[in-house]
């Protein structure tokens, strides 16, 4: 069996949701079926067959071929199997999925895993602004499982996260972990200003020994702690990067923000 | 006696009575293997019988660093008790004052998330002691807590898994005085702490006080094995042939019945091993004649 694949004909008009190309929602349906499928657009629908060229047979896997960044939602609500994306994934990419694992092989935009609450979200290239934050006007950010982004992610990463793994391998933008409620967010290339902006609780590890830590946070020693060589620990099967990351063993660690509840800690190799 | 014989030493056709319990494993780690051992004694020690110490424990084997989930040398102990309630009682209990208090060490479930019946708390109570200071870090799925401590943090597993358990395995060494069933008992031992999976609650693995149920004072559920005393025969209606000069039991529990059969196996082979000419003159198991506990391990089985 091949993954069921859709190759994007052309670009819409405009933002199109795509989230209804996921395993649950295509399981048992026959390829006319699906080709017949509305996708929501700003002031119109379309056909899946009249934007997508559609091909394979196994509905476990998805394959979503040649996005510019014109479909929007892709594998929200993500329960189950695999999706894979080839291209630019567009905003909200993996929104509120609770399993599966969603692998963009390319950029994610904005809101990339906003909401989530299970699976595996991967972006192979750089994503936006707000990667695992909670979407517009939402307490809360993601609430489980994990975000691997490649590359670079925007600003306020992490913003209102309460649970989960999100772990950035290139720099990250401005007020990463901003309002963290819990969790932990480990970013290994260059930190933008205000890290832990407003963190109530959670874990931030940053490879980045020369950022600048905002003066609400106290500094609370050097240390090696053994929950944190566990987290680092398991750490290795996300990759290279996170592996050699996980050789550090001591911490200079930092407790905020002060600004709030201040049971955060934001790490940084001794 | 009649039957089977190892080295000349008599086997009887009997069995011991063993009964149900709920059990669990905990692994303790520390910074070397002397804090780990520390630790280790003190959460099984007074744990010998659940009829006045509420539990029975004992240092199952220790675990070398790769062994162990924090990559630290460990040890890996064994607690039983009747019911999940007093189980869980405790597990919070000896955690707490034992594990929690010893320097560098760590808590974590031993019993795999497949075989576990249901879940006992192990941080999860056990956190309140930080205050409000306690951090709770989800890893690969499994919550721990962090409780900050003087020497830096406490780490250990939310939850450890409850599986069934089985204790009172156990058989008796009669031999011709007490040096005799001592060494007897002690070669008995070092052959059944290679086995995984048990424990021998009493001290030394050995216990010298067998109990036989009741007792003439009616505030007293047991009382001394006196069909067992040497110092009684002639007295009272005694099991011991005229050569028994002492006899000590070893009692084990264990997570499965083939564990203990194992470990039974191993412990009368090394008692018996040229038991003759070592002073050694019969085994036997303790039984209530079948009716208090559904597990029946019948010595002349175990050993063939």
């Amino acid at each position: 069996m091949t993954p069921l694949t859709f190759r994007l004909r052309a670009p819409p008009p405009c933002l199109v949701d795509a989230s209804p190309l996921v395993p649950a929602q295509l399981a048992g349906k026959q390829r006319n079926e699906i080709e017949r499928l509305s996708l929501q657009g700003w002031n119109q629908s379309f056909a899946v067959g009249d934007l997508f060229t559609v091909t394979g047979d196994d509905h476990g896997r998805i394959a979503l071929e040649g996005l510019n960044g014109s479909m929007i939602r892709v594998g929200a609500g993500l329960e189950d199997g695999e999706l894979t994306v080839i291209g630019h994934a567009g905003q909200y990419a993996g929104e509120s999925m609770r399993g599966g694992t969603l692998s963009i092989r390319g950029d994610a935009g904005d809101y990339a895993g906003a909401g989530m609450r299970g699976g595996t979200l991967i972006v192979s290239g750089r994503a936006g602004d707000f990667v695992g934050s909670g979407r517009s006007g939402e307490m809360h950010g993601m609430s489980g499982g994990c975000i691997v982004v490649r590359g670079d992610s925007g600003d306020r990463t992490g913003d209102r996260m309460r649970r989960g793994l999100l772990l950035i391998e290139g720099d990250t933008g401005s007020y990463c972990a901003s309002r963290m409620v819990a969790g932990t967010l480990v970013a290994l290339g260059r930190a933008g200003v205000h890290p832990g902006y407003l963190m109530h609780r959670g874990t931030l590890l940053l490879a980045d020994r020369g950022v600048e830590v905002p003066p609400t946070f106290n500094h609370n020693g050097r240390h090696e702690l053994l929950a944190i060589r566990l987290l680092l620990d398991s750490l290795a099967q996300y990759g290279n990067a996170f592996k050699q990351f996980a050789r550090h063993r001591r911490f200079d660690r930092w407790l905020g923000d002060l600004g709030c509840e201040g049971k955060g800690e934001m790490l940084i190799p001794a | 006696m009649s039957g089977l014989e190892i080295d000349g030493v008599a086997i009887e056709d009997t069995f011991a009575e063993a009964f149900g319990m709920r059990a669990t494993r905990l692994i303790v780690t520390a910074a070397n293997r002397a804090w780990a051992q520390h630790a280790a004694i003190s959460a099984t020690g007074f744990a010998t019988s659940v009829i006045a110490c509420g539990c029975e424990a004992g240092i199952e084997r220790e675990l070398s660093a790769r062994e162990t989930p924090d990559g630290r040398p460990g040890v890996a102990i064994l607690i039983f008790a009747m019911s999940s309630k007093d189980l869980q009682k405790q597990v919070e209990r000896r955690t707490g004052q034992c594990l929690l208090t010893c320097p560098t060490t760590a808590a974590y479930g031993g019993i795999a998330a497949e075989t576990a019946r249901e879940w006992l708390g192990l941080g999860r109570s056990l956190r309140y002691f930080g205050d409000g200071f306690q951090i709770s870090k989800l890893i690969d799925g499994k919550r721990y807590w962090r409780i900050p401590v003087m020497d830096g943090e406490f780490v250990c597993d939310e939850k450890a898994g409850l599986v069934k358990g089985i204790g009172g395995g156990n058989f008796l060494i009669l031999a011709q005085d007490q040096r005799a069933a001592l060494r007897a008992a002690e070669r008995a031992v070092a052959a059944m702490r290679e086995i995984g999976s048990i424990i021998l609650p009493f001290p030394g693995g050995v216990v010298r006080s067998g109990s036989k149920v009741g007792s003439k004072y009616k505030a007293l559920l047991a009382s001394t094995n006196d069909a067992y005393c040497p110092t009684l025969r002639g007295l009272t209606r005694s099991q011991l042939p005229a050569s028994v000069g002492a006899v000590l039991e070893i009692v084990i529990d264990g997570l499965d019945a083939d564990s203990i059969r194992l470990a039974m196996r191993a412990g009368i082979e090394s008692a018996c091993h040229r038991g003759s000419e070592r002073g050694v003159v019969g085994i036997t198991a303790g039984n209530y004649g079948g009716k208090l506990g559904p597990h029946h391990f019948h010595l002349q089985e175990v050993l063939t």
